[in-house]
């Protein structure tokens, strides 16, 4: 069997979709044998020649991205459009998708893996299931982790269950998950970290609010 | 002033009173997540290409009207480029509203969100994404829904008045 892991961020690095694109591959290389795992970048609004041919080898495609304004990022749906418009006889490929929020809360990702599975159906794929993964804001600066400890832990869970799901090309309902770190601690150190950017970027915190004058 | 963001390059729909149109004139650039209209240049967007103010006009409107092509229950790729754009709109610190995390406005005014979509086969579901996501977009936006509709082509459009 061979899985895509289709990083849909617009960011080449240092994304959190990268981030869980890396444990999710960790957790698969640990639970489960002959996988074949091949990992894909979509960062722009076209995908290149090669890469469709490439795609068309995989039976798995499992697309990672940020939630976007509740939904996909715009590139990606360009990206979409594209694999739709695509003849590679995808019909027995399944889809998955795990979606990263900046919110704390997973399940704000649940109209965006609602579009996904739209476009499943449009492009002849078999949606899977999907994973909402909440605190996506802390995930690109968290230190490497011991699989199923610390924050990370209810994502590497729901993260096993997932491959366990696409190992057997089961369709399930969709998960949604948050990282194990309070919420009132996540909005104050996403707050903080806006002020300390902001002053490295030698403006003062009050600037945080400014309403500029269009040109 | 009602805001109309459009992928109609033509755009033939009246709009009673003022009114902006952002459309597809130039080549837009994608959002690339890198908060710059944050914590560089708070309010505005970092990419210059025409489409950097977005998030300003949004501050002067009192209804944001959509009139997108349908793809899978969400605008189509310009507009949701547009819209991805204007993260400016809103402030980066949270707020908890409808028990749940969001952001904090930048801006004093409330607007009401409209939907226009048009598209042939456009499914159910998909009209139900549609409309859930609008409902999100003006939780997000802490504004509020005015109204979702749907047209088979572009044709029918010219007879709504927005």
């Amino acid at each position: 069997m061979r899985i895509a892991l289709i990083n849909g961020s617009p960011k080449i690095q240092g994304s959190a979709s990268k981030k869980l694109s890396e444990r999710l591959k960790c957790i698969c290389e640990r639970r489960l044998e002959q996988i074949e795992i091949a990992e894909f970048g979509f960062h722009d609004t076209v995908i290149a020649k090669e890469v469709l041919e490439d795609l068309s080898r995989a039976d798995i495609w499992v697309f990672l991205f940020p939630l976007y304004v509740d939904g996909i990022p715009s590139h990606l749906l360009s990206c979409l459009i594209q694999l739709e418009e695509t003849d590679f006889s995808k019909k027995h490929i399944h889809a998955y998708g795990i979606v990263n929020c900046g919110f704390y809360e997973g399940v704000q990702a649940e109209f965006a893996l609602k579009i996904l599975q739209n476009w499943s159906v449009k492009a002849e794929c078999i949606w899977g299931s999907g994973v909402g993964v909440g605190g996506g804001g802390a995930l690109s600066q968290m230190p490497q982790i011991e699989l199923g400890h610390g924050p990370m832990a209810p994502i590497d869970k729901a993260f096993a269950a997932l491959l366990e799901e696409i190992s057997k090309k089961e369709v399930r309902e969709n998960r949604y998950v948050s990282i194990a770190f309070p919420r009132f601690l996540y909005k104050l150190s996403g707050q903080l970290g806006w002020r300390k950017m902001i002053k490295a970027n030698g403006k003062k915190v009050r600037e945080l609010g400014n309403r500029p004058e269009s040109r | 002033m009602k805001l109309i963001i459009t992928d109609l390059e033509n755009f033939h729909v009246p709009v009673e009173g003022e009114y902006k149109i952002i459309g597809p004139q130039e080549t837009i650039k994608q959002c690339v997540g890198c908060f710059g209209c944050w914590i560089k240049t708070p309010g505005k967007c970092v990419i210059s290409d025409g489409y950097e103010d977005t998030g300003i006009f949004m501050g002067r409107c009192s209804e944001l009207i959509l009139v997108s092509r349908c793809c899978y229950g969400s605008v189509s790729p310009f507009v949701k480029a547009v819209q991805d754009r204007a993260l400016s709109y809103i402030h980066p610190d949270f707020v908890i509203r409808k028990g749940e995390m969001h952001h904090k406005q930048r801006y004093e005014n409330i607007f009401s969100l409209s939907a226009h979509f048009y598209g042939e086969n456009v499914t159910e579901a998909e009209k139900e994404t549609a409309r859930n996501i609008m409902a999100a977009n003006a939780d997000n936006y802490d504004g509020l829904v005015k109204g979702v509709y749907f047209y088979k082509t572009k044709k029918e459009l010219e007879d709504v008045i927005l």
